[in-house]
């Protein structure tokens, strides 16, 4: 069986990100580059599902991004990918959710897979768009947040997260799979993970390879940003120390009628 | 673009207030276009669900009660949807933007060709073109993103961006025809709902979350949910809080947990670290209750009072239920 992950690569959810108004994308540079974070809990996902296959299983890890970025992935092999595949063309800089799920849909085709592991949602972008969009592009089953995933007799048995409570579903392979958080935390890369993932083959495509017939990148999107600015400063507000907790509750108290919230 | 459909989120007929909210939009944005209001509402429950939507400015409700709507995961839902888009014509498609509802906008970018644009809490009409405002990057930045296609195009809207008002003539009720030659693969085995009769935390108009502070789980029973009770709101967490297994993840709030905008937010024992912050940095007023006046939520707080939530929170749940009674 062939798993195949989508890790997106994105600026450190840590740091203070803008975007930049000359070109209107994220300013990247002096900001450190990592595994999306809930694409980590996608690719622990996919190593479970491999343990517990056993045999020829592998597991695939594919990135659209630029070239420059392509090392990050081999965090993803020290964690236990068995190789990565990078999509990686000037032509895909500016594309959107739709241009996004169409190339890389076309890529995913051509490296193949019996089930698709996709993160739930990206840090920069956070659209959670792309797996829906991307089952669709594939003709896929689309089964998201699952907290639990087995494969038994061909078939995917999920547990999943609804905003209600939960769902089991049941699906036929190939399908396209998104892991919710309560999936469980993704492994650190042991020591030999990573001297491991040194010799292991990160392999790119670009869109010569593709053959889309479409247009990608900034002009085939279909949303065009026209606008950003940061949010109205709030200012710092006061800071009071009471004597007791009836006269802080007392302080709280008047502020939210002062403010007509009681 | 010319019409506005509305995608009614609900289960078994029970919706939540973001429906209304995008019912009342809808009907704002459609005067604006020169078109019509529609709804979709399919499944079980959804012929009651219709009913009630008829007190909001809509011009029609589409309504398809069919079994496979939950007994398949999605497929039918955005079959019928689609469906209903291609009959109604050029249209601005709103979702809320909640799990499912990330889901189905996703699927019909590819199903229509359209744009999205995410986490929505304002629609603009600009030269006949549809421009929608998101805070992006944890609301570091506000964007204005233009729907390009001139036919179809999508907004999942923040839940709490848009006010509710019933009005209007009374929609018309249709039913909607399925559509012909589907087969659908993903199939619902069991559907549980956990935590029933609960404000869902996004669309509160008051949110008292808690963190390490705490101490425990037992003071989010008994002082929290007691506050959250009095002013009409519900409980929410830190990560902190969450992580120990105090409160369950579904009330984490944060880069990693929910993102809410209430009128009032109340953060007690939490120290505002970024990835809270980023959850909940909308909300209209902040107060904090906290030991520590250098803790970083004090540098976007409203009003922050220095002191032991365990002295002050329930003495402020008396003064605001003798101020109620
Ligand atoms: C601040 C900002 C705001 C944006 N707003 C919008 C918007 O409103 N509408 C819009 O259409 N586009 C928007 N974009 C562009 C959008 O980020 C890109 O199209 C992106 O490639 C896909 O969307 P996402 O990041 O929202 O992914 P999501 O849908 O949140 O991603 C879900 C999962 O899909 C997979 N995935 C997504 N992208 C990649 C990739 N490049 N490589 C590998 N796997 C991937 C990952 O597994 C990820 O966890 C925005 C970008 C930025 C930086
Ligand atoms: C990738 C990543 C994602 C994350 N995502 C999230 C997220 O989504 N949401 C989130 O919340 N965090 C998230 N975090 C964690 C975040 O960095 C903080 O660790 C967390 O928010 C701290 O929670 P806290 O404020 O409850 O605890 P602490 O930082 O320990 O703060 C406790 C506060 O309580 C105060 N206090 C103690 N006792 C009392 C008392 N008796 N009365 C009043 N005040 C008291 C203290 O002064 C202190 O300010 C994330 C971290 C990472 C790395």
């Amino acid at each position: 069986m062939k798993i195949v992950v989508t890790v997106k690569l994105v600026p450190d959810p840590n740091a203070e990100k803008h975007i930049d108004p000359a070109t209107k994308r994220l300013v990247r540079t002096g900001v450190e580059t990592v595994l999306n974070p809930y694409d980590e809990y996608a690719l622990e996902a996919a190593l479970q599902l491999k343990e517990r296959a056993g045999g020829d299983t592998t597991v695939t890890v594919f990135a659209m991004s630029p070239e420059s970025l392509k090392e990050i992935l081999r965090k993803a092999l020290a964690m236990g990918a068995d190789e990565a595949v990078l999509l990686s063309d000037a032509g895909l800089e500016g594309s959107d959710v739709w241009a996004t799920s169409y190339a890389m849909a076309h890529a995913l085709k051509k490296i193949g897979f019996d089930l698709l592991v996709v993160g739930g949602l990206t840090d920069d972008g956070s659209t959670g768009a792309v797996p829906g969009a991307l089952a669709e592009q594939l003709g896929l089953p689309c089964i998201t947040n699952a907290r639990k995933a087995d494969i038994a007799d061909g078939k995917l048995h999920v547990e999943r997260e609804t905003d209600t409570g939960y769902q089991t579903v049941t699906a036929p392979l190939p399908a396209l799979l998104t892991t919710a958080l309560t999936f469980g935390e993704p492994r650190y890369a042991s020591l030999k993970g990573i001297m491991g993932a040194k010799k292991k083959t990160i392999s790119t495509l670009t869109l010569a390879d593709l053959a889309l017939d479409a247009p990608v990148g900034e002009s085939g999107s279909k949303t065009e940003l026209v606008a950003f600015a940061p949010p109205p400063v709030r200012g710092k507000g006061r800071i009071e120390t009471p004597e007791d907790g009836a006269a802080g509750a007392k302080l709280i108290f008047d502020f939210l009628k002062e403010k007509k919230l009681v | 673009m010319k019409n506005v459909i509305v995608y009614v989120e609900h289960r078994h007929g029970a919706t939540r207030k973001v429906t209304f909210e995008l019912a009342t939009q809808a009907h704002a944005i459609a005067e604006q276009l020169g078109g019509k209001a529609h709804a979709v509402v399919l499944g079980a429950g959804a012929a009651r669900l219709a009913e009630a939507l008829t007190a909001y400015p809509l011009d029609v409700v589409h309504v398809a009660e069919d079994a496979d709507v939950d007994t398949y995961l999605l497929d039918p839902a955005v079959d019928y949807l689609e469906a209903a888009a291609r009959a109604a014509g050029p249209s601005l498609i709103l979702i809320p933007n909640t799990l499912s509802g990330r889901d189905v906008a996703g699927r019909l970018v590819a199903r229509l060709g359209a744009g999205v644009a995410a986490d929505v809490v304002d629609v603009k009409i600009e030269g006949g073109r549809v421009a929608c405002v998101s805070p992006k990057m944890g609301g570091a930045e506000i964007t204005t993103c233009v729907l390009k296609p001139a036919d179809f195009g999508i907004a999942t809207v923040r839940p709490n961006a848009f006010a509710a008002q019933p009005g209007g003539a009374g929609a018309a009720i249709e039913t909607l025809a399925k559509p012909a030659g589907k087969s659908y693969a993903a199939v619902v085995d069991s559907d549980v709902e956990e935590g029933s009769g609960e404000l869902a935390l996004e669309e509160a108009p008051v949110v008292i979350a808690g963190g390490r502070g705490l101490g425990g789980a037992e003071p989010f029973d008994t002082l929290l949910k007691p506050l959250a009770e009095a002013l009409g709101g519900a409980v929410g967490a830190s990560r902190a809080a969450a992580d120990a297994g105090w409160v369950p993840y579904s009330l984490q709030i944060g880069q990693t947990g929910k993102t809410v905008s209430p009128n009032l937010y109340i953060a007690i024992g939490i120290s505002g670290a970024i990835q809270h912050k980023v959850g909940m940095r909308s909300s209209s007023t902040i107060v904090a209750v906290n030991k520590d006046g250098q803790a970083p939520i004090a540098e976007f707080s409203d009003l922050v009072v220095v002191g032991d939530a365990f002295k002050i929170v329930p003495e402020l749940t008396k003064l605001i239920q003798a101020a109620k009674a």
